[in-house]
């Protein structure tokens, strides 16, 4: 994920992204947990509230899930001998792995994100999910190798559609 | 494998209740209940097994047994189509924990200089940041109060109440509400910009500032979150 530059504004600039331990930070594990929030809120009525340990395992489960799915694409391209993983792909674990009843949406998603239509949509839903995963298109169109931004935008899609 | 186990029921317990009250919002997709709750088991713990197996039970679709090593209580059934996938997953977990890549335990915040930001960060009633706007009635009150008074000892009265008002629920609520207003700056790109700026800065009336603290107030109380995304983009 991207993570915005930290001034050094007093304090070790590098013992606050560090644990003591490992070298393993937490936004390189999980999506941010401000974005995922923002997506269960959705589903709540104007006055609903939800618990931090509630974000927090939704936030493992859909990391989690991500590499569940990419594991399975990543896979197909290792026998095909292919380097990128791209939407199609995704879309076919997602397929091998159960999810059928998702191909459909995410396909005309696709579609209408490889035609560059960002804006334009159907659901109102959409616009605002885009918009929480605003670094995602240029990871996707510049086929980078960081997939985990695109499999995220997927993700934001489907719990819209879950909606 | 042990202390894997014994880290997780609590949060697979959470993971079952999540499940429970996700249930009412997916009826629309009854399919995904079932996925969802497979890619749950794949961390086979007690809680999820009980939780599963009615699901499980009205499935058509074939089960195959997963390895008994990670189950305390006998064989735990998944999705046949899911059986290698998560297989794999679990190796690779494996793998991550014996190089001791796992996350195990969350900080209350990501970035120790965001943290001190907003520590320093005046409060208002309730103990939601003040925008660049209250900012600047509250600096107003303070210059009215010096003009009206008899001087010095207003303005040092004033400061002193308003630092007591503040302390309380800083004292209460600090570490909850700085994790969610440092989750808030972190989703923003714009607060890189702010924190380069010269302190005295932060009095003035800046258009980044207020998105910012605007969307740290959105993030803490579900009241305002609408208001905070709005702002936002």
């Amino acid at each position: 994920m991207a993570d915005g530059p930290a001034s050094p504004g007093g304090g070790s600039h590098e013992s606050g992204e560090h644990s003591p331990r490992s070298n393993v930070r937490e936004q390189d594990r999980y999506l941010p947990i401000a974005n995922i929030s923002r997506i269960m809120k959705k589903a709540l009525p104007a006055n609903g509230k939800i618990a931090k340990d509630a974000k927090e395992t939704v936030q493992e489960c859909v990391s989690e899930f991500i590499s569940f799915i990419t594991s399975e694409a990543s896979d197909k391209c290792q026998r095909e001998k292919r380097k990128t993983i791209n939407g199609d792909d995704l879309l076919w674990a997602m397929a091998t792995l159960g999810f059928e009843d998702y191909i459909d949406p995410l396909k005309i998603y696709l579609t209408r994100y490889r035609e560059g239509d960002t804006k334009g949509s159907a659901k109102g839903g959409d616009s605002s999910s885009k918009k929480d995963v605003q670094p995602s298109p240029n990871a996707q169109l510049a086929h980078q190798g960081s997939f985990s931004q695109g499999v995220s935008y997927t993700i934001s899609q489907t719990f819209c559609f879950q909606h | 494998m042990k202390p894997f186990l014994l880290s997780h029921p609590d949060t697979m317990y959470n993971c079952s209740q999540v499940y429970c009250s996700h249930s009412l919002a997916h009826t629309s997709y009854p399919c995904g209940d079932p996925y969802f709750g497979s890619s749950i088991v794949a961390y086979g713990t007690q809680a999820i097994t009980q939780q599963m197996v009615p699901q499980m039970l009205g499935l058509a679709s074939t089960r195959i047994a997963l390895p008994v090593e990670l189950a305390e209580d006998g064989p735990i059934y998944v999705n046949a189509k899911q059986y290698h996938g998560i297989l794999r997953r679990r190796q690779s977990r494996a793998k991550l924990k014996a190089q001791n890549k796992l996350i195990k335990s969350r900080k209350p915040y990501l970035h120790e200089s965001r943290h001190r930001h907003a520590l320093k960060r005046v409060r208002g009633t309730g103990g939601r940041f003040l925008s660049a706007k209250q900012l600047q009635q509250f600096n107003a009150e303070l210059v009215t109060d010096a003009h009206s008074g008899p001087g010095p000892v207003n303005v040092y009265q004033k400061k002193d109440a308003s630092e007591a008002e503040s302390h309380p629920s800083r004292t209460g609520k600090n570490a909850s509400i700085t994790f969610t207003a440092i989750s808030g700056l972190t989703s923003m790109s714009g607060n890189s910009v702010s924190f380069r700026r010269p302190e005295h800065n932060f009095l003035g009336n800046s258009p980044n500032i207020g998105g910012s603290s605007q969307c740290s107030g959105g993030l803490t109380f579900g009241g305002g979150a609408r208001q905070c995304t709005s702002v936002g983009r």
